[in-house]
Parts: C-alpha cells; structure tokens; sequence
C-alpha cells in the first residue's frame, strides 16, 4: 500500500510537470467514453429483455387472413376480432390474450374533471404472461364482458388517493365500472406486447378493461386501426367483430417446442380450411413471432439509434488512437526519466507497477468526466430525440460495466507507452 | 524547397504515431462528411415545398372529453358554436374543423382509385373532412370543377363527392379531366392546388378531402386556422380559453404553427443530424487538440533539428511551412483513407437509416475543413518552433 | 571579407547581465586561417556566432563582404548564411534521422539548387571528405571523427566563402583531430576563410594567424603566447573540454 501511494505520488508529479497534455489525454479519452455512455445506455436499454426467463415461449401469430387479394403480401400487424376468434379456438397454448390501447376519461363522479388515461383492453392471460403484479383484488374470472376495471397502482392513488380501493365505483368515459383490482408497481421496458409503431418505447397503461366491454362500448384502438372492408369503425359492437376491422394483437404462450409446433400446424390447417371456404384469397403466409424478433418483425429497430451506436463507437476509436497517441508522446517526453529509474535498478515489473498506478489515476478522473459528459450526452439525446425518453436511466449493472470500459480503455491507452518505455533498450535512451 | 521525401521518410520512421494519426483523421474525415450529408438532407427536406404558409397557419388539436359530446348529433353542434367562437377572434382570417392535421408523418388514410379501373390504385392517401373553409385557411386554389358547399352528413346511403389535389388527380385519372369521374369514395367535385399531407404517403402531396362531418373523433380532430400576418403568437395564446369559453368539456392537446408541424415530421431526422453535427464538431476538435499536440511535441522533440536547420540558412518562414506541411501531408494521406472509410461508412449506415449516397463534393470539402483546422491548430506550436535559438539549439552540453 | 568595429554583446538574464563581448575590433581577409584561441566562458563561441549571424549583437558594426548585417531581415540573414558562411560544431550537430546524403544536401535545399546540381555537390562534399562509399548511412553509425568530416562536408558543400569552426576536433582522439586538422587546412588552400576556436594549442599554431580572446576582450596574439602558458592551459584544458 505504502509503495502504491508512491507510484502514485510519481504520477502525480509527472503529471504536474506537464498538465496540459495530461488535460488534453483525459478530455479526449472522456469525451469518447462519455459519448459512448450516452449512446451505450439507450442501446442497452432498448434491446434490453423485459422477460429473460420467458420471452422465447411468447408468440404473436400472424396471417393473411382478410378479405382481399393479394400475392406474396406481407400478414397485416393487427388483427381483425374474428381472426383472433379463430386462431384462439385452441388448447395448445398454457396461456392467450388479445388486446389493443386506446384512450379515455376518468372521473370518480360524472361532475368532477377529466383525468385523461390510457387504456389497455385485453383477457385475463394478459396479467398472467406478462406477469404483472397485483397489490390488491384479483384478475377477472374469464374474459367475457364485465364493468369491472384494474387499476394501476399510480391511477389508484391519483384518483382515490389510496391504493386499497378494490370494489369502489369510477366512471370511464361517462360509464360506470367497478374497481376490481389494483396492480402493484409494474413497468415493462420495452414493452414488448405492443411493439407496432414504436409503442414499445411508451410506459404502460393507466387502466385494464375487458377487451369484450372495450367492443361493447365502441373502443376504437389509438395505435392502428384498418378496415380492409365496408365497415362502419363506430360500430365496433357489431361490423368490429363480424368485419375485416383489423386492431388486435394477440399473443400466445406457447412453452416447448412440441406446443410451438403444434401450434404452427394448427394455424396451417386453420388457413388451409379458410381458403378451401373462400375466405382465404390471399396466398398463405403464417408467421409465428416470437417476443425477441417482434420489434423486428415490425421493422421498428430504431435505426437513429443504431446509425448513432456506429458512428460513437467509431468516435470512441478516434479518441482511444487520439488518447494513447497523446500519452505515447508524454511518455517519450519522459523516458529519458524512465531509462534513469530503470538504470538505477528499477525492474521492469517497478516500472509495469508505475504504469499501473499511472493506468488507475487516469481511470478515476477519466470515468468521473466521462460520466458527467455521458449524463449530458443523454440530456442532449432526451431533448432530440424524445421517443427514447424511458431508456436513458442507467443501472448499478449498467455503471459498472461502463466502468469496467474506462477501466479498459485506460489500460490500453496508457499499456503501449510504457511497454515501450519500459521494454526499449536501455542504452539506446540513455544515450540520446 | 522543402522535401516532401524526407518528411514522408520521417512519418514513415514514426510509424506507431503516423498510423494512429491516420487512422484518426481517417475516421474524422469518414464521419464528418457523413454527418454533413444527413445534416444537408434533413436541411433539405426542411426546406422542400409544402404549398402551405408555414408560419400563418395554426392547428389545435383536441377532444371532447364526455361521451355524449364525441357522438352526432352534440358533436355538431360543439363543432359549431367552437368555429363561431374562433370565427370571432380579432386576427383570424378564416377557420375550419378537420380530422386530421396536414403534415403528418400518417394519420388517417386510405386507397383511392378510379372506379372503373381498379387496378390503378393509390394507397394511403390521406382523406380529410372538412368544412368549406378549409381550402381558405390553407389559401388552395381550386383548379377545376367546384367546391361542394354543403357538409355531407354519414347517412352510409348516399355517396359524398370528393376533391382531390393536382397531382392526385393527374396519377388517378391520368391524360384527362377527374370532373365527375367515379372514385371508389365518390364522384371528382373539384382539383385543387397540391400540398404537404403525410410523409408516409405514397408521393406527400396525394390528398383527398371531402366536405363532411368528421366522422368519429375517437383519436380527436383539429380546428385549423388562418391568421393575420404576425398575429400567430398572439392568438395561439388566446385560443385555448376561447375554445373552453364555447365549451369546457374538451381536452386540448396542442396548438401548433405549420412550421412546427413540419418540424416535429422531422424531429427524428433532426435530432439525428443534430447529434452527428455536435459529433463532428468535436471531432473536429479532437482533431485539433491532437494537432496541436503532435506539433507542440515535435517542437519540443526537435529542437536542435530545426536549430541546425536554421543555421545552415532555413528562415522562420520555412521552418513553419516545413512543419505545416508535414501536417498537412499527414492529414491528406489520412483524407486518402479517409475518403474510402467514409464510402464504407455510408454504405453501413445505408443499412439502418435512409441516407443518400455520398457525393464527391463532400468528402473533398470535409477534407478542406478538416485542413483548416489542422492548420489553425498547428500555427502556433509551429511559431513557437521557428523562436528556437540557432545558437542554442547546436550548443554541445 | 569580414569587418567587425566596437562590437559588443550583452546576454540579459533576469538576474545578471553578462558582457560576453566588449568591443571587438576584427578583420579578417579573404583567405585567412583564423584561430581563436583563449580560456572558458571568454566569449569564443559567442563570437563565433555573432559572425555566423546566428546571434545578434547590441552595439558596433559587422561589415560581411562589405555588406552591414545590421538591420537584416531574419530571412535575408538566413539567406546570407546559406550562401556564405559554412558551419562547423564541436557537437557535430547532424540530423539523426537523416542520412548522410540528406545532412549534406539540407543547406543546399535551402539555397535552391535543383536535384541534380544538389547531388553532385554532395557527393563532391562527399569524396573530399573522404565517406562517398557511406553516403545512406545514417550519423549513429558512424565514428566520431567520421561525423565530424560529415559535418565539414555539410558545411562546405555549398561552397561557402567563409567556415566557422567551433572547437571541431574537441571531440575527438588525437589521431582523428589530426585528419580533421588536415582537412581544414586543405579548405583553407583552395580559397576558404576559415575561423576556427580551438583549445589545442599545436592546432592554432598551424593557423596563418591567431587571434585571443579573454573576458570578451580581443588580445593581441603576441601577448598570449600558447606555448608559453602551455602548462596552465593543459590543466584548465579538461574543464573546458567537458
Ligand atoms: N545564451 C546565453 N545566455 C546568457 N549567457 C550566456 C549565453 N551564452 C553564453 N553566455 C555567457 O557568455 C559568456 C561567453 O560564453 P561562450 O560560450 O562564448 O564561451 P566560450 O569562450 O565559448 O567558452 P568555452 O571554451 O567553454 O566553450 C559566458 O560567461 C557564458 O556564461
Ligand atoms: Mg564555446
């Protein structure tokens, strides 16, 4: 310990005798690391599994099944009330659950002001596959239509104050409903179920109502709704279940591979007979989507984001080249001192041990700058590209192993000068 | 005078330091023409015609928050007494509801096709309802036919006419006039001057209008408006409590110009472009700051050289344009790879966003940039360099 | 050829003012072997480059080939240099990096003469000094002595009228200064002007003429006789060697 403080006293003084290239190494190699960071995080956060344990036994099914004809065309991202019908009049799958957004007003009382929410309208198997907690009351029995709503913790205490409110009454949209559950604190980032345009990057809904109440009452999807028919979209009661009105995802947990293929067969004779009755005229084109491919699936990987993890990891490199080039300079400055230690009976593992000490100074005010240019780096990126907003929050995991990149790049930066230094023939520098 | 072989016979000596150099400007020069070219597209595509007059023009966008007001016939009749009330506004030259605002990225769209031909179809055309007005607000000019007076009510017996823009028109009923021709939606009313409607849409300026009630406001509609010159700022700050004064029960979301329309349609590709352009600029600057420091060090290195230069007859002068030169050999042979770094990396960056292909221009002038910032930085260490004492510097120890 | 009057030179640190050189009257015509001889930290080399232009001086007149050096840009000074004046250093002073070849032809670039012209010049240089065969070696690898005849090639390729020679064999053996001596004189036959310091007392014997220079003073030869003060010299000697 005692020898450690005084290598690190040696780098200290070295350091004093040339602060300006000593500066100049952390500001570049911190502006990389930052810049970085700032990118790293959303990155990381994007494509971050919300469901490690589970998400490869949960699958979107998707078909061509509408009423027009259309060759090699790619199935439609939502789906229409009978399709789901149709590809849920199964037991294969442990658990299924259709469901779609949309938006409304609550009130405790018909006078009191609006609290505009977001609702999802789905099935009972939506809490279990998704795993969402419940603080208080339980998930609907079954899914068929009831007045009866689940509220999120946050919308419980907003509107009531309190979060025991199970059995108490609200109105949604000038209608009446039954508080019968409260979820206990949940976020699912990214949220995976609804990844259609890009609304996997927004927070989870306010207020779960039974997606048959949601037709009942005329819900129409706030994310994408498309009528590949005469239908009138106000009638969702009626025309939204029997017509080609197209809102819904559906998704299905399907837990080993004999279920999965089991059900790839099914949804194969299931099209395969609707096309034999003529209501198939497209060409058959099922697909199974698992939860990790579904953002994917819809073309929605956040190209900015990705253009930018290039163009920063390259800017990291052009910093690393520019860093070590810088404390390759200052090392030369300095060997002649080096070759003197090392005349005077240094070993090279001394001078090692010396670089080391020089490696975790530079760390310590590296990822301390780095740090701050990266929380900037993010402020920056919150304010220009607001949909990635919920991404930029960093992690104990996350920290560490931006640390443990400082770390790294130090070491490099710092590992080929004093090789050099250390490694050169020792005449030859005492000589010059 | 200066020997461009002994200075590349030095940079070839310092081999570590020359190739950490090149591979830095390289990747500089690869990045900043590559920013540069998204920043010129976004600047583009900021700039291109939309037929509207961006800063006079505001939309609000809003709700009816009870159930009974989103619904025909109370909806109409909210409709009314909020046009009336905005109507009234010292500064508005003419106001009308819509579904949808213009410059969207999409928004609510359809197919349109001449009824008689069906394969001819056009797909996401956006289809605004709108009262008369409308084309007041936007200042469209109606080229053929007439605008219908009347709002349409949604009887689903009756067909409702439709008016489609010029260039619609021209791709549906192609060599002949759209008066009175079949769309799938309804007869041709009236051609009106193009403007900006979705970015999504097949071309931006397809659109297709009718004048009828909206028809559901699940996702809420607009009121849009025209204003007096200057008056914009103004009115957009009164408009929220006129429109709670006509009625209380609406949520409103936004008030926007059309500028501001058409920034948010772009936000990505500007918040993208903005990014790399701050990525460039600190490139730039840690192109600057190595620069500087390899020439500073040089000096430092070199003084007895260039001492000895200066007594075997090398002026100042040439001392520093030695050393700029060095320099800028250093930085062309890195723009050498650089140029090809930069093809590569707007191919790959092809891959994962929409970005044009590099033109020639453009590395070429991001070199002479990058040139200008090398020289800058190199100045003065350079000048210091040329101070070294000849008499000094050849002094045994 | 080289005219100096009154010349004198004052080095001006924060804490001291050091005359390095009162007053110095010097003539010297074309032609002339010049030793300078007298003890350390006297002014030799302060002289030395005050004629080569290298430093300049407070007060007095330098009159080079007739032309007043006073008032010269720094890049007419550098010119002159170039073209007049051939510099010979203890330390020998080459480029390490540069090859024997590019050492030589350095201040001929500076002078302007094309590729070809340079090249033969160079190895002209080369051949009188006796090392045409290693002309892409490079400095470190070469012996003391023959660095040094490196150095004198470097300075009289450009054919320069004047050669100013700061203690040139102080570096080396006995046998070694001797060839270099050799050298000079056989410069100095063919029309140079040659002004060499020198602590060897044999060796400004064998110049035409010497000159002494204590405390920044000029003395007249005679009042300094070297052989006469043989004895002091030989122990101040490695002193003003190191
Ligand atoms: N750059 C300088 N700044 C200040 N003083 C200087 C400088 N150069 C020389 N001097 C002083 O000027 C005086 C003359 O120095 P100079 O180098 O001419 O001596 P010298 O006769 O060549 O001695 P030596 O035989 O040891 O080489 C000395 O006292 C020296 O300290
Ligand atoms: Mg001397």
């Amino acid at each position: 310990m005692e020898q450690f403080l005084y290598y690190l006293k040696v780098s200290l003084k070295s350091i004093r005798r040339a602060p300006l290239p000593y500066a100049l190494t952390i500001l570049i190699l911190s502006l990389g690391l930052g810049v970085f960071f700032a990118n790293a995080t959303f990155y990381y956060r994007l494509n971050a599994d919300p469901l490690p344990h589970k998400s490869d036994k949960l699958f979107f099914p998707f078909m061509n099944l509408v009423p027009y004809e259309c060759q090699n065309c790619e199935p439609p991202n939502v789906l229409s009330y009978s399709n789901v019908q149709k590809l849920s009049a199964t037991d294969i799958p442990s658990a299924k659950a259709a469901m779609y957004s949309a938006d409304g007003y609550l009130r405790l009382t018909p006078q009191q002001p609006p609290l505009p929410v977001k609702i999802r309208l789905t099935q009972p198997d939506f809490f279990r596959m998704f795993e969402v907690p419940f603080l208080h009351g339980s998930v609907w029995p079954d899914a068929s239509a009831r007045a009866e709503v689940i509220l999120s913790r946050h919308t419980a205490e907003k509107l009531f104050g309190e979060t025991d409110v199970v059995g108490r009454r609200l109105t949604l949209d000038d209608f009446e409903y039954t508080v019968s559950a409260v979820l206990a604190d949940w976020t699912m980032l990214p949220r995976l179920f609804d990844a259609n345009n890009n609304n996997h990057l927004s927070e989870v809904e306010d207020i779960y109502l039974p997606l048959e109440t949601g037709y009942d009452r005329n819900y129409l999807s706030n994310s994408q709704s498309s009528s590949f028919q005469d239908a009138d979209y106000r009638k969702l009661a009626t025309d939204g279940r029997t017509k080609a009105i197209h809102q819904l995802q559906f998704w299905v947990q399907l837990d080993t591979p004999e279920q999965q293929q089991a059900y790839r067969q099914f949804m194969a004779n299931l099209t395969a007979d609707e096309k034999k009755a003529g209501r198939h005229p497209s060409t058959i084109n099922n697909r199974l989507v698992g939860m990790r491919d579904i953002v994917a699936h819809f073309n929605q990987q956040g190209g900015d984001i990705k253009a930018f993890a290039l163009v920063t990891l390259l800017f990291l490199l052009v910093c690393l080249f520019n860093a070590s080039h810088l404390s390759l300079n200052r090392y030369i400055a300095n060997q002649y001192e080096i070759s003197l230690r090392r005349a005077l009976g240094a070993s090279r593992w001394h001078i090692q041990q010396q670089a080391m000490a020089d490696v975790l100074l530079m760390a310590g005010i590296t990822s301390v700058a780095a740090l701050l240019i990266g929380y900037s780096g993010i402020s920056l990126m919150n304010y220009l590209l607001p949909a990635n907003r919920l991404f930029s929050s960093w992690d104990w995991a996350l920290l560490l192993s931006l640390l443990a990149v400082t770390l790294g790049c130090s070491y490099l930066v710092t590992l080929y000068p004093s090789l050099r230094a250390s490694f050169g023939a020792l005449n030859q520098q005492l000589k010059e | 005078m200066i020997s461009l072989h002994l200075i590349l016979k030095s940079m070839l000596r310092r081999k570590v330091v020359t190739s950490l150099l090149l591979v830095q400007l390289a990747l500089t020069l690869a990045l900043l023409s590559n920013s540069s070219l998204l920043a010129l597209q976004t600047w583009n595509q900021l700039s291109q015609p939309t037929g509207l007059d961006l800063d006079n023009i505001l939309y609000v966008s809003l709700k009816p928050t009870s159930k009974n007001l989103q619904e025909y016939p109370a909806f109409a009749d909210l409709l009314e007494r909020q046009l009336a009330a905005v109507r009234q506004m010292p500064g508005v030259a003419a106001v009308s509801f819509t579904n949808q605002s213009p410059l969207m990225e999409g928004g609510s769209n359809g197919n349109v096709n001449d009824e008689n031909n069906r394969e001819n179809n056009t797909q996401s055309v956006p289809q605004y309802t709108v009262s008369p007005d409308f084309l007041k607000v936007l200042q469209l000019d109606v080229l053929e036919g007439e605008i219908p007076q009347k709002i349409e009510a949604w009887d689903g017996e009756s067909t409702v006419p439709v008016v489609l823009t010029k260039s619609l028109a021209e791709r549906v009923f192609p060599g002949k006039s759209a008066i009175g021709q079949l769309t799938n939606g309804g007869p041709v009313a009236a051609v009106i001057e193009d403007f900006y409607g979705q970015r999504n849409a097949e071309r931006v300026m397809y659109n297709r209008l009718q004048i009828a009630q909206i028809y559901g406001v699940a996702w809420g509609y607009g009121i849009i408006l025209r204003v007096e010159p200057g008056q914009a700022q103004h009115i957009r700050s009164q408009i929220p409590d006129v429109l709670k004064t006509a009625d209380s029960n609406i949520e409103i979301f936004s008030v926007r110009t059309m500028d501001e329309q058409l920034h948010r349609m772009f936000r990505n590709e500007f918040g993208l472009a903005t990014l790399l352009a701050v990525l460039s600029g600190l490139m730039l600057l840690v192109s600057m700051i190595s620069s500087y420091s390899n020439a500073h060090f040089n000096a430092l290195k070199r003084q007895q050289e260039i001492g000895i230069k200066r007594a075997l007859g090398a002026s100042k002068h040439s001392i520093l344009l030695e050393m700029l030169t060095e320099n800028w050999c250093t930085t062309a042979a890195g723009a050498g790879v650089g140029i090809v770094a930069a093809w590569l990396l707007n191919q790959a960056l092809a891959l994962v966003i929409s970005i044009p292909a590099l033109p020639v221009w453009l590395p070429l002038s991001a070199l002479l940039m990058l040139m200008c910032c090398v020289t800058l930085a190199t100045w003065y260490p350079a000048t210091i360099a040329t101070r070294v004492s000849p008499a000094t510097a050849t002094k045994t120890l | 050829m080289i005219k100096i009057n009154n010349l004198s030179k004052i080095f001006r640190t924060e804490l001291i003012e050091t005359h390095a050189l009162k007053n110095i009257q010097l003539h010297v015509s074309e032609g002339e072997f010049v030793a300078l001889t007298g003890p350390s930290g006297s002014g030799k080399s302060t002289l030395l480059n005050v004629l080569g232009t290298l430093e300049h001086f407070d007060s007095g007149d330098y009159l080079l080939d007739g032309q007043s050096v006073k008032g010269l840009s720094d890049k007419a000074l550098s010119a002159l240099r170039n073209e007049k004046i051939g510099f010979i250093f203890q330390g020998f002073n080459l480029i390490k990096d540069y090859s024997l070849f590019d050492n030589i032809e350095l201040p001929l670039r500076y002078r302007g003469f094309n590729a070809a012209e340079r090249k033969r010049r160079v190895e002209h240089a080369l051949e009188q000094v006796g090392l045409a065969a290693r002309r892409d070696y490079h400095p470190s690898q070469l012996s003391g002595g023959q660095q040094q005849r490196v150095a004198i090639a470097r300075a009289i390729a450009g054919q320069p009228r004047i050669l100013l020679a700061d203690e040139p064999t102080g570096n080396l053996d006995s046998l070694m200064a001797r060839q270099v001596m050799e050298l000079l004189e056989q410069i100095n036959q063919n029309g140079c002007t040659i002004l060499m310091v020198t602590h060897d007392p044999e060796q400004a014997r064998r110049a035409g003429r010497q000159v002494q220079i204590i405390d920044g003073q000029l003395s007249d030869a005679a009042m300094y006789d070297p052989l006469a003060h043989n004895n002091a010299h030989a122990q101040s000697s490695p002193v003003a060697v190191a």
